[in-house]
């Protein structure tokens, strides 16, 4: 239940900390004050480790262990690289961050490149952030001013700087190597793995690699201690999470809670002020668009990564789609297909022809030409496409389209039978082309 | 094409692993798709094309089993390991190629009857083999206006593309040109050039025989032929002295297609060709072929039949004093031959000579361990020492720039710029004064663990200061090997047999000789062509020409005799690497031509001598007894691959030094394939041909008045230019003018002496 702001230090603070003033103010920049020259960067490492922070932009892989990937002993130059590339469906999260408290994105930053060695770090920003993009230049400017960038910072040893780079409006590029292609002004394309970016990143250079939010979740683990975050939440995957709610609810907004101690209900029914009068829940996306969909039976899911896997989804990146009942799953599901067969890249040839296909498929549903066998058909792509490809928007693609017709199947069949599915009123269906 | 890398499985670092049940080996780091191969087992693929460089995965087409390892793999991304258990044919590794292969057909047009790839494609060979059989796909498939023009050579259907990425990798990494792309993403994606310009690179063909599907064909070749009825054979190209293996496709007894060959020699040329190599055989029907043989009489030209043409040189010929001048293209066999006659008594004590750089002085160099174009592949260090690689021996930029990518370091010297220079660290020097930028070397050659050295031969052979440093530089160096950039055709193959650069000129000057056999040879048209027009000027006797082309000689001769192109004859040419490998025709050429070896053979048996030989094969068996650097060499060893010959003895003359002064001005004349008299003849490289142009610094124009675009005459102590247009360009030295050897018109010939590429020249604007 508890909303716990330590990424969102702003909303702790009352006002925004876009002003380097009024972020040291709010106890800002004291992580690296008390760890840059102060502290070895392995302790810094472990500190990381052992607080048990998982990466919050979406797969979840233990931060800390990310970092320990990286060779020690690499004579190529390390990097720092911030995915910043928010563009996962219903996924807002790192907006806030990077709008209201920049700061604590770059000191996070800092420390993450004090810890590994790095030499630069680089922050990439989806293209459509423009404002956002400028509100992070002037607050790397500010840094940099005040000697928290750049060269002996701290006037210790250790110099370091970040450079902003703009996307140019591809989803792909949130994935890690897709990014690192197009940081290197590339056709932004997953490159194939192993060699993981920890060993060969970007400029085939060992790489650390992480979420917005994760590395702002950084400062307050320094200060507050790994002990005093590992012991938020689950014991397995401690810590706070931003959750981006959005839909057909009162309230929607990020709302960042204690991970386990809140359940779905609670937020959306208490944090985002519930639905409109008369509705009930039909479908949530609880983890952005790429996850398997839940239904009204799902609502008492902890949020936490370990419920919400058991509940049969994954908590992704957070961004939680509410529909309520006057939505059509079918046509929220055809959204989505469409989505994904717009973003996919093209390198692989099941994403690339299969999130075409079952696009096509689920608009013949909806336009009333769907055939029951197309059903069966549209089963027997999913394991076609999914885990046969370099990336995950393949899986991501797969996810809400076969999970919908899983849980929703009669919605399905009705489109079917029906002809069609009725245009609902309050929602219009934009197509992307 | 050459889809699977090959496997030495006669290495000593061999792993065993268990492949569908049976246990077989391959090299430890083998990927897992050419071990299989290598075993028997194909495993579907699409993507990947080991000569692009390190595999991709994007076609998932090689998805296999590999027990310990969760889903499926890439097997052209996995290398095999001991006791790796991989099924290529399990149930679910089965589902995955089914899958693959449907969702790649579910938009590639079902056009096969009409598609020029039909019968040769492997989209359509491997749906036959691992394919679904049937398709689920209703939907409405993706349309373009089909098909465009990618190139004037080269024509994109876009419906047929499968997105493997194999044409782009190659613009962009192997060629470097930078032009292809992927425009678009998803099941829009298309590829063209960045610009949306025509795809105009000197390499551009090869993608069409790197495309898996019928996206990407040969416009020349468009609705030629069908794989059912066409022959192919195996051959190597004559255009250059690289001497690249190729395939010669047949129909009808007319050559219809050039392609890299399936099986590439890995040792030159890696399957690759240049766009010249590939398409400029339409020379073969250009207005200029001789295709019956002319006697020139006072009253006129008198057309005539072969037998008679044969019967007419033998008594041109008979009673005379004979001299015979070699092409630098001619073959072993026919050059064998002209000094069979010369010597058996049939044209009693004949001169034979050759046209073409003498560089017998380069023997030294020659004698240091030899390279082959593969082995630059594994160099840790590339040195190209003066020449113009890229232009005049085009495949030898993509083996450095490979060498490049693999990170090898890219160093060197010379008198002009060229494309390569941009891969390393390079440095001017002035003309005869390659040893002091050599000086330079020294250091990394000596401290690198396998450095090779590509050395011009025209640029060496006139700076002996050059040859010495660079001998001493190999000697200093145990791990160095070298390899020279030839500048002749069949250069070493002639130099091997003995055949000098000198002889007949004096001889004909001396009166000496009375009548002159010319075989593929121009001398009016070669380097020192002003000196060799004064002495045919002054000369009586009856000169024969055996040609291919119109040309000046032909136009001067009393006697033309029709030969057969490179595409249509038997014949042995040894590259610039010492490799001896067999033309063999892929067309049978003009009824009234005949190949230059059987004219040959043909007039000695007019002359009453008939020759112990009476077929390419026997005359190359005949020929290769008596020379040293081909003992023991038989047509069977050559097979398809060729051999290396052996060392011979120089007695070639060298040609003078030509050394730059600050009073001087020095013509280094380069021969760009592309910007030569056969370039400019063919209609399929049209757009490919580059202008004859001088190159001065700018420094160096302005210091003559010259402007750009003004024309201007060199004009040397032996002769001087044709006008040609002035292109300023600051990365040519100071002093230096860089010309076009071989150009149309053979503008800059006049300039330079018989036998050499450089010379002292003054600037004359007009």
């Amino acid at each position: 239940m508890p909303i716990l702001n330590s990424v969102y230090r702003h909303r702790e603070a009352g006002h925004v900390l876009t002003e380097l003033v009024a972020y040291r103010a709010a106890g800002g920049f004291a992580a690296i004050e008390q760890s840059i020259g102060e502290m070895e960067p392995d302790d810094l490492l472990y500190v990381f480790h052992r607080s048990g922070l998982r990466g919050r932009g979406g797969a979840g892989f233990p931060m800390g262990r990310k970092a320990s990937f990286l060779p020690k002993d690499a004579k190529l130059a390390k990097y720092v690289v911030c995915n910043a590339d928010e563009s996962e469906p219903g996924t807002f999260k790192d907006r806030e961050i990077i709008e209201m408290n920049p700061f604590q994105l770059i000191e996070g930053m800092v420390l993450a490149g004090y810890a590994i060695g790095a030499d630069r770090g680089y922050i990439y920003i989806r293209g459509e952030y423009e404002h956002q993009a400028r509100v992070l230049d002037a607050a790397l400017i500010a840094a940099r001013e005040a000697g928290f960038l750049g060269d002996n910072i701290l006037r210790s040893d250790f110099s370091y700087d970040i450079t902003l780079y703009r996307g140019a409006g591809a989803y792909i590029c949130g994935e890690e190597t897709g990014l690192l292609e197009s940081l290197e002004g590339k056709r932004g394309q997953p490159r194939l793995k192993p060699p993981f970016p920890a060993v060969a990143g970007l400029y085939s250079s060992p790489t650390l690699i992480n979420n917005v939010e994760t590395l702002s979740a950084l400062p307050p683990i320094v200060t507050q201690g790994a002990d005093w975050y590992a012991a938020l939440g689950p014991e397995k995957s401690p810590g706070t999470k931003i959750f981006s709610v959005s839909g057909h609810v009162q309230r929607p907004g990020n709302y960042e809670v204690v991970l386990g101690e809140t359940t779905l209900r609670e937020l959306i029914y208490e944090h985002a002020g519930g639905l409109r009068e008369g509705h009930q829940v039909k479908a949530v996306w609880v983890g952005g668009s790429s996850v398997p969909v839940l239904g009204a039976m799902h609502l008492d899911t902890p949020l936490d990564y370990e419920s919400l896997n058991a509940a049969g989804t994954f908590l992704g990146s957070g961004g939680c789609i509410v529909m309520d009942d006057s939505g059509c799953i079918v046509r929220a599901t055809l959204r989505l297909a469409s989505f994904y067969r717009h973003e996919s890249c093209g390198k692989c040839t099941p994403c690339r022809e299969g999130t075409n296909w079952m696009e096509r498929i689920l608009q013949r549903m909806v336009d009333g030409e769907g055939r029951m066998e197309d059903l069966e058909l549209l089963e027997s792509l999913f394991g076609r496409i999914s885990g046969k490809v370099l990336c995950a928007l393949a899986d991501g693609a797969v996810a809400p389209v076969a999970s919908a017709i899983k849980m929703f199947r009669e919605d399905f069949v009705a489109a079917v039978t029906d002809g069609g599915t009725p245009r609902p009123a309050p929602m219009s269906v934009v197509e992307v082309r | 094409m050459a889809d699977y890398a090959p496997v030495d499985l006669a290495a000593d670092n061999l792993v065993t692993f268990e492949l569908n049940g049976r246990t077989v080996s391959a090299p430890a780091g083998t990927m897992l798709v050419d071990a299989a191969y290598a075993a028997g087992v194909e495993i579907p693929i699409f993507c990947y094309e080991p000569r692009l460089g390190p595999p991709i995965g994007a076609c998932r087409m090689c998805l296999v089993e590999i027990e310990g390892m969760r889903g499926l793999q890439t097997a052209c991304s996995t290398p095999v390991t001991e006791d790796m258990v991989v099924r290529t044919n399990s149930p679910m590794a089965k589902d995955a190629q089914d899958g693959v292969l449907e969702m790649l057909l579910a938009q590639h047009p079902l056009d096969c009857p009409v598609c020029d790839k039909g019968g040769e494609c492997p989209l359509q060979d491997r749906t036959f083999k691992f394919g679904p059989g049937k398709s689920r796909f209703i939907e409405p498939k993706r349309h373009f206006p089909k098909p465009i023009e990618l190139s004037s050579r080269i024509a994109l259907d876009r419906e047929r593309c499968i997105s493997c990425f194999r044409c782009v990798r190659f613009s962009q990494d192997v060629a470097q040109d930078g032009q292809l792309t992927m425009q678009e993403r998803g099941a829009r994606s298309e590829i063209t050039t960045f610009t949306g310009d025509a795809y105009e690179a000197r390499f551009s063909g090869n993608i069409t025989d790197i495309c898996p599907v019928g996206a990407l064909t040969s416009i020349p070749y468009r609705f030629v032929a069908r794989p059912w009825d066409i022959t192919n054979t195996p051959s190597v190209c004559g255009s250059c002295p690289v001497g690249c293996n190729t395939e010669l496709t047949t129909r009808d007894g007319e050559l219809k297609r050039i392609t890299g060959r399936d099986t590439p020699n890995v040792a030159v040329e890696e399957g690759w060709l240049c766009d010249k190599g590939r398409w400029g055989y339409d020379i073969a029907m250009s207005p200029n072929r001789l295709s019956a043989p002319v006697v020139r009489e006072a009253v006129g030209d008198r057309t005539v039949s072969i037998e008679d043409g044969v019967a007419a040189a033998a008594s041109l010929l008979t009673g005379r004093r004979v001299g015979i001048l070699l092409g630098g293209a001619v073959t072993l066999e026919e050059a064998g031959i002209a000094l069979d006659l010369a010597t058996n008594g049939t044209l009693d004590n004949a001169v034979v000579a050759r046209l073409g750089v003498a560089s017998g002085n380069c023997a030294p160099v020659r004698a240091a361990t030899g390279a082959q174009l593969g082995d630059i592949d594994a160099a840790d260090l590339v040195v190209i020492v003066g020449g113009d690689p890229a232009a005049q021996q085009p495949i030898v930029e993509l083996r450095v720039r490979k060498a490049r990518r693999f990170g090898a370091r890219v160093i060197g010297c010379g008198a002009r710029p060229h494309a390569l220079e941009s891969l390393g660290d390079f440095t001017r020097t002035a003309p005869g004064h390659l040893a002091d930028g050599m000086m330079g070397l020294a250091d990394a050659i000596s401290n690198a663990a396998r450095p090779v050295v590509l050395w011009d031969e025209a640029d060496l052979a006139s700076d002996p200061g050059a040859i010495a440093a660079l001998t001493a530089l190999l000697a200093a160096s145990p791990h160095a090997t070298q390899l020279m950039l030839g500048a002749d055709v069949n250069g070493v193959g002639l130099s091997a047999l003995g055949v000098s650069t000198t002889g007949l000129f004096e001889a004909i000057a001396a009166d000496e000789v009375d009548a002159v056999i010319c075989v593929h040879a121009d001398p009016l048209e070669a380097a020192g062509s002003i000196a060799w027009q004064a002495v045919f000027d002054g000369f009586r006797g009856p000169v024969i020409a055996i040609a291919t082309y119109a040309s000046a000689m032909t136009e001067r001769a009393d006697l033309v005799l029709p030969a057969l192109t490179m595409w249509e004859q038997e014949g042995t040419l040894v590259s610039m690497t010492h490799r001896a490998q067999r033309l063999r025709p892929g067309a049978a050429g003009p009824a009234q031509a005949a190949a230059g070896w059987e004219l040959l053979i043909a007039i000695a048996h007019h002359l009453g001598h008939p020759p112990a030989y009476r077929t390419a094969a026997s005359a190359f068996t005949h020929t290769v007894a008596s020379h040293p650097a081909f003992f023991g060499m038989t047509t069977d060893l050559i097979g398809t691959d060729g051999v290396v010959i052996g060392a011979w003895p120089a007695d070639d003359v060298s040609p003078a030094a030509i050394v730059a002064d600050p009073d001087h001005l020095v013509l280094v004349a380069t021969r760009d394939t592309f910007g030569d008299d056969m370039t400019a003849r063919s209609h399929a490289l049209r757009t490919a041909v580059s202008a004859p142009v001088l190159r001065m610094h700018p420094a160096t124009a302005q210091a003559l008045w010259l402007n750009e675009h003004d024309h201007a005459v060199l004009i040397s102590d032996v002769g001087s230019s044709s006008a040609l247009p002035v292109l300023c360009d600051a990365r040519v030295a100071e002093g230096l003018i860089v010309g076009p050897l071989g150009a149309p018109g053979s503008p800059i010939e006049g300039a330079l002496s018989r036998n050499q590429h450089q010379a002292i020249v003054r600037v004359e604007r007009t």
